[in-house]
């Protein structure tokens, strides 16, 4: 296991003041939030910084850590001594440092376990109950987000889903747990919506029901469909004479293959709208509709009739594409 | 302090509740964002996260409060922040989203 020097992750002295640890982690906190940042690793990076700031911030269990890391740099190889942190008291805290479902690193997990994320994210009892007397508790609920194809919110599908976390086994051992699920995802779900997977979440303390796994949709990104909300927007190419004429023109939607009228006199930006061919409805929610952009492709002018034919134009149309310049 | 394991288990097919067919009571998503019930009443209270009445007269919350709470919580505790600001900074970050997102429906790069 990596030795994780926390006072390096939030760039302090090992003599930096309460004031200066939490200076230094709201400045890197603002880099690394995820809601903001564009660093590929953010996520990563805002784990370390919690971690580093829920035993930095926390005198008793700073102390206990200086002690440990005493003679430890970042890197190393580290396995902690036996009852390492024997005679360091902890009180429980509500409030601190944690975001909701945040994860810790297998160091945090065997230096403070589970119980200390009690102590310092939320607060609560279970730092006792999980050291001392188990009580019936209901588990923690976890998130998760995944990515879905586009398809699979017109019809309904079947998907794994693999998710990597951590847990207690029954003695109170930190157990790195991968389990593959297999979920039924809803037609008509969208970006950004929840779905909840009851007793899927964390196991429950001292006989207690599990928690429930929240998954965030979102999907990937499709070669030919933008997605808002239940709408989709592709592009229609067009040839001059159907922009120009109107035309009917077959167009392969997610699901099936429509006719389409295209009205005479194209306008750049103008776009049609096929109503109901969106992301499918649910509920009182309608479906989407599907808009096409048209888009003019010109054909090349790459054979003797085909010059021919724009000569004649250039010769017999009064046509000045920059009059308005 | 033991070395962690690594089991693999795989489970039959799960079928969950799309949140916004069956959405959340209070009590769920306090627990869903590990704070007190108190706290997501006071910022519903305050405006600064949005619950619907359900048939029963209780509070109830779609998808979007769900992001939203864990949005506020984590910001309030990441940065000390009071709730007003926390919301504020959420209203920002969710407009942009917006943003972005009508970017890439324009085929713009969001």
């Amino acid at each position: 296991m990596e030795f994780k020097d926390y006072y390096q992750i939030l760039g302090v002295a090992r003599s930096a003041t309460a004031d200066e640890i939490k200076k230094a982690y709201r400045k890197l906190a603002r880099k690394y939030h995820p809601d903001v940042s564009k660093e590929p690793d953010a996520q990563a990076r805002m784990v370390e910084l919690n971690e580093a700031q829920a035993v930095l911030s926390d005198p008793e269990k700073r102390a206990a850590y200086d002690a440990l890391g005493s003679g430890h740099q970042g890197q190393q190889d580290f396995r902690p001594p036996p009852n390492w942190d024997a005679g360091f008291e902890y009180s429980e805290r509500a409030g601190g440092t944690g975001g909701a479902g945040e994860d810790y690193s297998d160091f945090f997990e065997q230096l403070f376990g589970r119980a200390a994320q009690g102590r310092t994210g939320r607060g609560g009892p279970r730092a006792h109950q999980a050291r001392h007397e188990p009580q019936a508790e209901r588990g923690d609920d976890h998130h998760a987000k995944i990515e879905l194809d586009l398809l699979d919110a017109f019809n309904g599908a079947e998907r794994h889903i693999d998710l990597r976390g951590a847990r207690l086994d029954d003695t109170g051992h930190v157990v790195t747990q991968a389990r593959t699920l297999q979920v039924k995802i809803p037609k008509g779900v969208i970006e950004g919506q929840q779905i909840r997977l009851s007793g899927q979440g964390g196991p429950g303390y001292g006989g207690g029901p599990a928690g429930d796994l929240f998954l965030e949709v979102h999907f990937h990104e499709h070669a030919r469909y933008r997605v808002q909300g239940r709408d989709l927007t592709a592009s229609l190419p067009l040839a001059p004479w159907e922009a120009a004429l109107g035309a009917q023109v077959e167009v392969s939607t997610l699901t099936s293959r429509v006719q389409v009228t295209v009205p005479p006199g194209w306008k750049k930006g103008r776009k049609l709208r096929l109503k109901g061919h969106g992301i499918p409805g649910r509920g009182s929610d309608p479906a989407g509709d599907l808009y096409l952009e048209m888009e003019l492709a010109l054909p090349p002018a790459d054979t003797p009739k085909a010059r021919e034919l724009y000569e004649t134009m250039a010769r017999e149309l009064a046509f000045d594409p920059r009059a308005g310049l | 302090m033991n070395t962690p394991n690594t089991a693999l288990s795989t489970n039959p097919t799960l079928s969950g509740e799309l949140l916004d067919d069956a959405a959340l009571t209070l009590e769920e998503l306090a627990r869903a964002c590990r704070v007190p019930p108190g706290w997501v009443i006071e910022r519903v209270e305050a405006g600064l996260l949005q619950g619907s009445p359900s048939p029963s007269g209780h509070w109830c919350f779609a998808s979007a409060s769900l992001v939203r709470a864990r949005r506020l919580h984590n910001l309030e505790t990441t940065f000390d922040a009071n709730a007003e600001i926390a919301a504020l900074t959420a209203d920002l970050i969710e407009e942009v989203a917006q943003l972005r997102q009508r970017l890439r429906a324009a085929g713009l790069n969001g």
